[in-house]
């Protein structure tokens, strides 16, 4: 296997990626030409983008987060009030959004970064109570259980991102994007001392990996990209309301990280595939009040028959290390691998 | 000069409990200390309190003339200490070569920024180390299986290959030699004076007397905390303290 043949590789799956997500998805979507299709699609990407963030704080930095949702909601509603009181364009309300959603993620973090694992998870679950109780009842700002209604559509340079396909590809690429970003921290060195503090925090400190510096660091990075997501959720639905980003909408999110392989991306973006995907087509088969019986039970299976994951993290690794040609080539014994990162 | 590693009056107490009492001592550059002692000596204690796991209670840490106490494991670790573990501490679920790359990714303290391509020498430069780390070892043939599925043994020179990844200038070994048969401690103690030779300082704590006696230059001994014997070889195993604190004494 020599350079070239890795680098063309490298293109086919990205193609294969960008031709599905810009191409092949959209063709269907208007094969099928219903809206409600298109809007099934954004929740996947937007829910894509949550399991994604997430994998990068529990599934490689191994910090058990059940308060997702509180940044996803701070997104949401950050957007929803940027365009609504200060008459923000949208494009502006996506990134402040996120930022917001940061730095609500930087203040929870730095006290809460010395408490160890059941401990953090705690912490973080009251972060996601505190966070929908006062979205219900702070009425003057958040019109509390009644929810807001944006108005705006989204604008951007006077083209109109509100019909359905414009909407899907703008989603599409900030989507990809920010899974981008998150894939480039993930397998790379970053990545590795990440992983090395999920395994022993103590240890990975004693090697000189500056631990709660790092901690601090995939928290807050992980809230900004869950913030984005909130953005996108509140522009695409046009309406939120704090049901929108309740507790169940974290377990959801931690199921889908698990569901598809803890520290494995592909395997999250999967996971929200699949559990956001899966009810919508049982909908369409009706199978009425057994949906949520069905998705109990293939997330019981999946746990039992294949406890990593659909696609576990050392198959993940593996798979990005030598489809995309980002490992390094060894060589010993006869025997050839790619190992660690470009 | 100052010497390369000093220790002065160091003490830590856990409630009642002196576990390292008043100890100094002097580690030159390039050499290769034992330290033993019986159980509940203090050994790890006083390794905790050079490496930062631990804070003194009194007493002051140097290295290269520069107080270390009181500073963080990872501050310590970049400040060129690296270490093993008593009782084996890898990261199981990530590759054999992962495993090293952490100790030369704390040495490059890489941040958030290293996604970007103008950090990719930094990359590349743990990439390189880590290799040179694993080659010294001989685990390059095992680099991408999991460091859970790799033999007891590999796992330990694992670890002192995840150190070596650190670029350290003092290496301090945590019973090395502990659960391994005598074949493979003699070979560890081969690698061990080879890394000597190669112009490293190392401290070795160790429980078998033979491998310290054999390698080491000079031996320091703890008892009850407190440092007892701080000689060669020969004289440690002639001193009347030695070994009345390891055979007890007569009545």
């Amino acid at each position: 296997m020599n350079a070239s043949d890795t680098t063309s590789r490298r293109w086919l799956w990205t193609g294969l990626i960008l031709t599905g997500l810009f191409v092949i998805v959209p063709l269907l979507l208007s094969l099928a030409g219903r809206s409600y299709f298109y809007q099934i699609a954004n929740t996947i990407m937007i829910f894509a983008l949550l399991a994604a963030s997430m994998h990068l704080v529990t599934g490689v930095a191994g910090l058990l987060q059940l308060g997702h949702a509180a940044f996803y909601g701070i997104g949401g509603y950050g957007a929803a009030l940027l365009a609504t009181h200060f008459k923000l364009s949208f494009a502006a309300t996506i990134p402040l959004a996120g930022l917001m959603a940061a730095l609500i993620a930087f203040l929870v973090a730095v006290p809460t970064m010395r408490l160890v694992s059941i401990y953090f998870a705690v912490a973080t679950l009251g972060i996601g109570q505190m966070l929908h109780v006062i979205t219900l009842n702070w009425v003057a700002v958040t019109k509390g259980p009644n929810g807001i209604l944006l108005f705006g559509g989204m604008k951007l340079f006077d083209i109109d991102f509100s019909k359905p396909v414009p909407a899907y590809y703008l989603v599409a690429v900030i989507v990809a994007a920010c899974v981008y970003v998150i894939h480039r921290l993930s397998h790379s060195y970053y990545g590795n001392a990440l992983r090395a503090l999920r395994e022993d925090d103590q240890c990975a400190d004693a090697m000189g990996i500056n631990t709660p510096r790092l901690k601090l660091e995939s928290f807050t990075v992980s809230g900004f990209f869950a913030g984005v997501a909130g953005a996108l959720w509140a522009h695409t639905a046009g309406y939120i309301s704090p049901a929108d980003f309740n507790f169940n909408v974290s377990i959801l999110i931690l199921s889908m990280v698990v569901l598809g392989g803890l520290g494995s991306l592909p395997g999250s973006i999967l996971g929200a595939i699949i559990l956001i995907g899966l009810p919508e087509v049982l909908r369409e088969f009706k199978a009425g009040d057994f949906r949520n019986i069905i998705i109990g039970v293939v997330l019981f299976g999946v746990i039992l028959f294949q406890p990593r994951g659909l696609i576990g993290e050392v198959s993940a690794l593996d798979f990005i290390r030598n489809q995309f040609g980002l490992g390094r080539k060894a060589r010993s014994d006869g025997k050839q691998m790619r190992v660690g990162w470009l | 000069m100052s010497a390369f590693l000093e220790t002065r009056q160091l003490g830590r107490t856990f409630g009642g409990l002196k576990a390292v009492d008043d100890v100094s001592m002097a580690i030159e550059q390039g050499e290769l200390v034992g330290l033993i002692g019986p159980n509940g000596a203090g050994k790890t204690t006083l390794f905790n309190l050079i490496s930062g796991f631990t804070t003194p209670t009194s007493g002051e840490v140097l290295l290269k003339g520069e107080r270390i106490d009181g500073l963080t494991p990872h501050d310590i670790a970049r400040r060129g200490i690296g270490r093993t573990f008593q009782n084996l501490r890898i990261f199981p679920n990530i590759s054999v070569f992962d495993n090293v790359t952490v100790g030369a990714i704390g040495h490059e303290n890489i941040g958030l920024g290293s996604i970007f391509p103008w950090q990719k020498a930094k990359s590349d430069r743990i990439t390189h180390k880590s290799f040179e780390a694993l080659e010294a070892v001989g685990l390059l043939a095992d680099a991408d299986d999991l460091a859970a599925n790799i033999s007891y043994g590999k796992r330990k020179y694992l670890e002192i290959a995840r150190a070596l990844a650190m670029q350290p200038d003092l290496l301090i070994l945590d019973e090395p030699a502990a659960g391994l048969n005598e074949t493979e401690t003699r070979h560890l103690a081969d690698f061990i004076r080879r890394l000597h030779r190669e112009g490293r300082t190392i401290i070795l704590i160790e429980h078998d007397m033979r491998l310290v006696m054999s390698i080491c230059q000079r031996v320091i001994v703890l008892a009850s905390g407190r440092k007892i014997c701080d000689g060669t070889p020969e004289r440690v195993q002639q001193d009347a303290g030695v070994l009345e604190a390891y055979l007890g004494v007569d009545e």
